[in-house]
């Protein structure tokens, strides 16, 4: 699976937990997935279970401090699948 | 090294700093916990009988919750003796500790502050100072829902995972659920009416979960909320208010 796909299937899981709109059209790896996204820090959990799910892929408690960009939700999916 | 620092400080402060918080609540707010001897003496029972760390959970309304908790389980001086059973927080930085003067009394009234949705590193190393302490023995309180309820009530599907990692991380804690709110909290605010009268309830937890990882901690987390909303539920069907709502599974 390329970055590109990767990427792309991350933002389409953020989606529905995005309540900035604005930020969500012009996401870029650099998007902060709290700060501009405006996800609510209580469901990144469920955001990061999402990937799990559809990377199926394991995601240890302490990866998830490491999240804070889409950028490094992608890096984390890449480096977990291989 | 610097929390064994923090904790001698704050037992040093402790007469003066718990007993000009309860003046504030009494004399200041007018505040009264109606059920307050009950409270104390399940308070008191649990702390005794403790074979294993024990971290308080509670809903969140106001922004002293915190000190509302405390007062409402245990007097002054018994904290001062039984200074552990003080529970350490975690309180919003830009709320608590944005002023040194804020600062200083976050440190003698054994705060950790915590950014929430701030870098996620600083979040993990405070919460993990905060599991360290209750591991020790160190009474903790944190409230499930990371923040003030903005409906008001308990929302489970809001439980902050991170509860749940802590309860994972900490061998044997044993969670004391902990509702308080008073006649005249309709939903949340800063301080609590004046004048108004507290009910608190407790009840004990020691959630499991099936699944490891992030699923577990999040089981974890929301098995407290859920209970949190049950003790809701029965202060409600008990004091009147806001009608009764299904809890969900």
């Amino acid at each position: 699976m390329t970055q590109s796909e990767i990427f792309d299937r991350v933002v389409k899981i953020l989606t529905p937990y995005v309540k900035n709109q604005e930020a969500l059209a012009s996401v870029s790896e650099k998007t902060h997935i709290l700060d501009e996204l405006k996800v609510n820090s209580a469901r990144l959990v469920d955001v990061v279970l999402e990937f799990e799910d559809a990377f199926d892929i394991e995601i240890a408690d302490e990866d998830v401090d490491s999240v804070e960009t889409v950028g490094n939700a992608v890096e984390l999916i890449q480096a977990k699948l291989g | 090294m610097a929390l064994v620092l923090q904790r001698t400080l704050a037992l040093a402060a402790s007469p003066l700093t718990t007993l000009t918080v309860v003046l504030l609540l009494r004399v200041w707010l007018g505040l009264r916990v109606e059920n307050r001897a009950e409270a104390r003496r399940t308070w008191r029972a649990l702390w005794r009988a403790r074979e294993g760390p024990l971290l308080l959970c509670a809903n969140h309304l106001t922004m002293i919750d915190s000190a509302l908790i405390a007062w409402a389980l245990a007097p002054p001086l018994w904290y001062v003796a039984n200074f552990s059973a003080l529970p350490w927080n975690v309180p919003e930085r830009t709320h608590f500790a944005s002023t040194w003067l804020q600062q200083v009394l976050a440190y003698l009234f054994k705060c950790l502050p915590i950014v929430r949705g701030g870098s996620r590193d600083e979040v993990a190393d405070t919460l993990a100072r905060f599991g360290w302490l209750v591991g020790r023995g160190e009474a903790g309180l944190i409230f499930p829902e990371g923040g003030r309820s903005r409906t008001g009530r308990v929302e489970v599907e809001n439980a902050a995972w991170g509860v749940g990692r802590i309860v994972k991380s900490v061998p044997g804690c044993r969670v004391v659920c902990v509702y308080l709110r008073g006649e005249k909290q309709a939903e949340y605010s800063d301080l609590p009416a004046r004048g108004d009268r507290l009910h608190v309830s407790l009840s004990t937890l020691e959630p499991k979960s099936d699944h490891a990882g992030l699923r577990g901690s999040r089981d974890v987390a929301r098995q407290i909320a859920a209970r949190l909303a049950e003790m809701e539920c029965a202060h409600f069907a008990k004091h009147g208010g806001q009608s009764v709502r299904e809890i969900p599974s």
